[in-house]
């Protein structure tokens, strides 16, 4: 798209072009030409804050205005340049990035690989009416490829667009993939899944350890200024900053998980949340390979779990994947089990029965031979520890990449043996301490079991 | 084998070559030269016992390690099954990997300098879990290639996505 059109926030010129492939090659699409300055907005902020603090009383104001503007035009070539040689297009089932001018850069992303995609807005974008996209592909160890920024109207279509042709170049029912096509047309049919109230959201944030942290932080400076009779100024501050840097991660959550709502559509599960930065997620169906719930300690008076999901493909790095799958940021069994049943098809959290491992594991895991144990359903592989924070990990046997049998020398003597089952993207779930024949058996019959599940649902 | 054994007994184990055992043997001698000589240099400028000792050290766990390695080599096996490639080893730890050919991404015949003086190759096939560690040593070049042309052949044959 051009300059003069982009201002508008007009419906995108994508969709026109049908997005299966023999369509042939479609012409290579701009970002929005805001983008260069909200990237490098941060940059110029903290540049002009530089000069201001080191130099505005030695330069003068004349100066010091001369140089902000020599940053400012230095940076708007900058980004004009980067702008113009930044672009993507579809060609066949591939979507291309291009960037830069001396190290040029081109990526070919084929879209039968295509996890998820994920539209998001920072605070800044969304004052320019503004998203990202992020695409998540197999086996990439981050999410690649974001494609910043774009009108938001621009975003969702070409979401839905990429969405479409990913299914299809899968192989997905041509069916499946019309009814998507028009979804770029019309508002998307989607049936809501679950809502989060925010007022439970908060409660169990509360509810985190982080926070027995506070009154302890409090009462050292009383403590220091009782025994010193002063009080120093680092001794506050670095408790304070101690203060803030533990309860930065629950914070965070309230914020990320504001009014959760998951949804499905026809492109799979819709996940909406954020406060600061609204984030809209969808992920395939097929795509979640395991559903893990949490029992944390503090929530079991309310029987609350939390529900992450493990979804091909998308190993961010340790935080952001924490965010990124969310299912259920808080709520209750019936409510998780409804959620789950969704996106593991066939698998009933409630149903499922544990067998635990023998009593003789108590030799080499004494509290926890209680809680290790596991469960099979005829979808799913379920796996359950953690002695304070309970944990269930729900794998589903059709994304199964590998089952193995270790037995370390003490198992040995005790006739006991572990069994792992391998998940794409570094993921393993381990039935800890089984008797060795019945670990035998277990991972013949996952091996055996994962194959007509692959076999039916490929 | 004793009762207690995870290796399941009824498929046909093929062994890796014997010549592997020298392959290791030298790779720890060099492992265990690596921590002596230093140690050994450090000696001459600090005269205390802390360096001969730590010499010391690792060449009595080299020696452990070179008599248990006879028993190490002969642990390592691998079965191709109609759907899956088996391979177990490890003597201390035992340890058996069950990869179904439709879940192979790729496969890896690799030689390394020391393996190639042996007449050696290490097949690798990769999934796409990190963990699920299919790795065989110690294969002759020929048996490697015919494992790696066999495994791609079934690979494509039960090709699934993920």
């Amino acid at each position: 798209m051009t300059a003069p059109d982009a201002a508008r926030p007009e419906p995108p010129p994508l969709p026109s072009a049908p997005p299966v492939s023999g369509a042939g090659p479609q012409p290579r699409q701009r970002l929005h030409p805001l983008t260069p300055l909200l990237r490098s907005f941060r940059m110029i902020a903290l540049a002009v804050a530089a000069i201001s603090w080191q130099g505005y009383s030695n330069l003068g104001t004349r100066r010091w205005l001369l140089a902000v503007a020599a940053i400012l035009v230095v940076t708007l070539v900058g980004s004009a340049v980067s702008w113009l040689t930044t672009g993507y297009h579809i060609v066949d089932q591939e979507l291309r990035s291009y960037e830069g001018l001396l190290n040029r850069r081109t990526r070919a992303i084929p879209l039968a690989r295509l996890q998820s995609v994920e539209v998001v807005r920072s605070a800044l974008a969304r004052l320019c009416g503004l998203a990202e996209l992020r695409l998540e592909v197999v086996g990439g160890a981050k999410t690649e490829a974001p494609l910043a920024f774009l009108t938001v109207g621009q975003a969702t279509a070409l979401r839905a667009q990429l969405l479409a042709a990913a299914s299809a170049a899968r192989g997905a029912p041509a069916a499946a993939v019309d009814t998507e096509v028009d979804a770029d047309v019309a508002p998307v049919e989607e049936r809501l899944l679950h809502r989060v109230s925010n007022r439970d959201l908060v409660i169990s944030q509360l509810l985190r350890p982080q926070w027995w942290f506070v009154p302890v932080a409090a009462i050292m400076p009383i403590l220091f200024f009782a025994a010193d009779g002063s009080i120093s100024f680092v001794g506050l501050a670095s408790t304070l900053t101690a203060v803030v840097g533990v309860l930065v991660a629950p914070v965070r959550t309230v914020l990320g998980d504001w009014g959760f709502t998951a949804a499905m559509d026809a492109d799979g599960l819709r996940i909406r949340r954020g406060a600061l930065e609204t984030r809209s997620q969808t992920v395939p169906v097929g795509r979640v390979q395991a559903v893990t719930v949490t029992w944390p300690w503090l929530w079991r008076s309310r029987g609350w779990v939390r529900v992450k999901m493990d979804i091909a493909g998308s190993t961010v790095s340790a935080e952001e994947s924490e965010r990124t799958g969310t299912l259920l940021p808080v709520g209750t069994v019936p409510a998780a089990r409804e959620l789950i049943a969704e996106t593991l098809p066939g698998f009933e959290l409630t149903s499922v029965s544990i067998a635990l491992a023998p009593r003789r594991a108590r030799w080499l895991s004494p509290v926890a031979y209680k809680i290790l144990g596991y469960g099979r359903t005829e979808h799913a592989f379920v796996v359950q520890q953690g002695v304070i924070t309970r944990e269930l990990t729900a794998v589903s046997l059709a994304r199964v990449q590998s089952v193995r049998v270790r037995q370390g020398p003490l198992e040995r003597r005790l006739g006991l043996a572990s069994v792992f089952v391998d998940l794409a993207g570094g993921r393993s779930v381990a039935a800890w301490h089984r008797d060795v024949n019945e670990a035998r058996e277990l991972a013949n019959d996952l091996a055996a079991q994962a194959r007509t599940a692959r076999a039916a649902h490929p | 084998m004793s009762a207690f054994t995870i290796w399941p007994e009824d498929v046909a184990w093929r062994p890796v070559s014997p010549k592997l055992l020298w392959l290791e043997l030298i790779s720890l001698a060099i492992a265990v030269l690596w921590i002596v000589v230093p140690s050994l240099v450090v000696w001459l400028f600090w005269p205390s016992w802390v360096p001969p000792a730590v010499g010391a050290t690792a060449v009595v766990v080299g020696v452990v390690r070179a008599a248990l390695l006879p028993r190490v080599i002969r642990s390592w096996g691998y079965a191709e099954r109609a759907d899956d490639l088996l391979v177990r080893h490890g003597r201390i730890v035992h340890r058996l990997s069950i990869v179904p050919y439709g879940r192979m991404q790729f496969v890896d015949v690799t030689a390394g300098p020391i393996e190639r003086a042996f007449g050696l190759a290490t097949v690798q096939m990769h999934t796409a879990a990190a963990a699920s560690n299919a790795r065989v040593p110690g294969l002759d070049p020929q048996e490697a290639a015919r494992l790696r042309d066999r495994l791609t052949a079934l690979g494509h044959a039960h090709a699934e996505g993920l």
